[in-house]
């Protein structure tokens, strides 16, 4: 396993008060795999993204408990120097709002050298990356300041900055949602080509179960702060295990479902200061019965890989049309 | 019926010089949602500003029942403005960092509309809850929201003066697929309650599928094909729209999983 998240608790400060989002959370993340993490707006995919690279300012709040194991090392353990050499080197973060990442007044190469170890090479390494993400045309460019490229092209040099030093782990946070679609397909082109041929995983952090679908080997549904389903990409689709995967299906726009109304997931998501007893989806679930709100539900294995936080779950998988209450 | 039918429409930035609209022809009928697809800087959201003159044109006319909005004094202008409203791409620019949400969406109820101050308060938890929020929102502010919560306020102050003709420019690409569908759901029901009548403007083409009756596909300030919409999906004539129509992920429920 390159990547173990065990139980991992995150707090916020909200009005001085101390708030959980991340609420007990396990991530696995083999070699070379591509994870999707999946959820609505708030859910906490963000902050788990940054905890992994224990970017989340102090004064906000911070890790409370838990572990996150990159190759059996705990980098929660780890001191200034030691995130140094894991942080842009072993796991690079490409943020979700990429033009706020890149710094005007910087050139490009000034950039791509800042993010590479100082003992190498960065007249061989700039154009290595640079063609790695189709810019080869740049390559030499040394004065081209980052407005004077397209929205793609800047995202297509934050990859390379975040590729540079050739990471295991790429955590891409919604990479392309800013971006038209046919950029946003080459985009996903190009991360998918450089995964396959540069052995790198990736978790994938999206809202858009559609990117997910495409791109991702294993899927993780997170709900308010905890995981709800993951497994295997296709069994996740074909059973849709827990009533909310069931809703974020539904959800999905096609020419099929043209002009009917969605089966759409009613309310919003809860505040993390003011959680429903036992199952956190009961309130807007269309299969809760009395005792979903007992205590939260536990994941639990429904075939290998294959896990729902759901007390219904395998009638849900038994029966496709398990009537709703 | 027509409700907007636009004439030969130009709009060019004098500064750069680019021709953003370029002398286009088209009418919007009551009741029916027109799709405009394209990808971006192809004119799309400047064609939705010349309509309701947002922003100035060259040329060209947009008749609103037996009018000409481009030649309409600006007083009056005002008034209709309330019947086409627009429903912007990215409203994190417009919210006040220092104002509540609450504030946030009353200050457009005190500047269209002369109701009471209980009448104002209810009215503002009633167009959050529209948007998926709710009443709990009121007192937040716009930085302790998530980039999806922001951008539902947004739309909650766009639905605030009850408009007949709407035009949304990407108005949910920024949110969650399944509050996209709430949305969707929201528009839909709005638009047959109140003959509602959309210009719909959106890069993603499995949106434009769900939602609309007929589409425009726009490229470099010209359209490039105007159809149903079974015949953009089905059976495009267009070079450019089958370039679209593979770069995005889907429009087909069918294949999601390739
Ligand atoms: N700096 C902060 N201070 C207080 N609360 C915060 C802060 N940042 C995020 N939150 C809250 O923590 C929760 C999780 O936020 P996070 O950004 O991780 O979610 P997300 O799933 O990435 O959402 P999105 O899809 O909108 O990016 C949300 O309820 C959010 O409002
Ligand atoms: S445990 Fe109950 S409320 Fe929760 S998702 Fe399952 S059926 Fe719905
Ligand atoms: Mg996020």
């Amino acid at each position: 396993m390159l990547l173990e998240i065990r139980d991992l608790k995150v707090n916020y400060n909200v009005d001085g008060h101390p708030v959980e989002v991340v609420r007990g959370l396990d991530l696995d993340i083999k070699k070379g795999e591509c994870i999707g993490l999946v959820g609505e707006s708030g859910c906490g995919k963000t902050t788990v993204g940054l905890s992994i690279t224990r970017l989340i300012p102090e004064q906000k709040g911070g890790i409370a408990s838990g572990r996150i194991l990159l190759e059996d090392r705990d980098i929660l353990s780890l001191d200034s120097e030691g995130l140094r050499k894991i942080r842009g080197k072993r796991i690079s973060y490409v943020f979700q709002e990429p033009f706020s990442s890149l710094n005007p007044v910087f050139t490009i190469y000034e950039q791509l050298k800042e993010a590479l170890p100082k003992e190498v090479d960065a007249r061989q390494s700039i154009p290595e990356a640079l063609n790695n993400v189709g810019l080869g045309n740049i390559v030499g460019k040394e004065k081209l300041y980052p407005h004077e490229l397209s929205g793609g092209m800047q995202q297509r040099v934050m990859i390379a900055m975040a590729i540079i030093s050739r990471p295991d782990l790429l955590i891409l946070d919604e990479p392309t949602t800013a971006l038209d679609v046919t950029v946003q397909s080459q985009i996903l082109e190009l991360i998918m080509g450089l995964k396959n041929r540069m052995d790198l995983a990736i978790l994938f952090i999206s809202h858009d179960l559609r990117i997910i679908f495409k791109f991702a080997d294993r899927v993780n549904v997170m709900y308010a702060g905890r995981i709800v389903e993951v497994g295997p990409k296709e069994k996740i689709f074909s059973h849709r295990a827990h009533p909310y995967t069931r809703g974020l299906v539904d959800s999905i726009p096609s020419f099929e479902h043209r002009k009917k109304r969605f089966n759409a997931i009613e309310g919003r998501t809860p505040l993390f200061s003011d959680l429903p007893k036992g199952c956190k989806f009961h309130p807007r679930c269309r299969f809760k019965v009395d005792r979903c709100v007992d205590r939260e539900p536990d994941l639990q294995e429904l075939s290998s890989g294959h896990f729902s936080r759901c007390i219904r779950a395998k009638e849900l998988m038994s029966n496709g049309a398990i009537k709703s209450t | 019926m027509e409700l907007l039918k636009v004439h030969n429409l130009k709009k060019t930035f004098p500064k750069t010089k680019v021709t953003a609209v370029d002398g286009v022809d088209f009418s919007i009928f009551k009741g029916e949602v027109l799709g405009l697809v394209g990808e971006s800087g192809c004119g799309k959201s400047t064609l939705a500003r010349s309509i309701l003159r947002l922003t100035d044109v060259q040329e060209g006319s947009v008749f609103y029942k037996e009018e000409d909005l481009l030649k309409m004094p600006q007083g009056k202008m005002r008034e209709i403005r309330k019947s086409l409203q627009v429903i912007f791409q990215d409203p994190y620019m417009s919210l006040d960092p220092r104002m509540r949400i609450g504030s946030i969406i009353e200050e457009v109820l005190l500047i269209h509309s002369d109701i009471s101050k209980i009448e104002r308060k209810n009215k503002v938890i009633e167009l959050l809850e529209m948007v998926g929020l709710g009443g709990s929102y009121i007192q937040r502010l716009p930085r302790e929201l998530s980039g999806g919560e922001r951008q539902r306020i947004g739309i909650a102050r766009s639905l605030a003066t009850g408009p007949e003709f709407i035009i949304c420019d990407e108005p949910i690409s920024s949110l969650d697929i399944s509050i996209q569908a709430q949305i969707l759901n929201l528009l839909l029901d709005l638009k047959k309650k109140n003959n509602l009548t959309y210009l719909f403007i959106s890069h993603d083409l499995g949106v434009i599928a769900s939602i609309c009756d007929r589409v425009i596909v726009m490229q470099s300030g010209r359209f490039v094909e105007t159809g149903s919409c079974e015949e953009i999906f089905k059976a495009s004539k267009h070079e450019y729209t089958r370039q679209l129509l593979k770069s995005t992920l889907i429009c087909n429920y069918n294949s999601i999983i390739v």
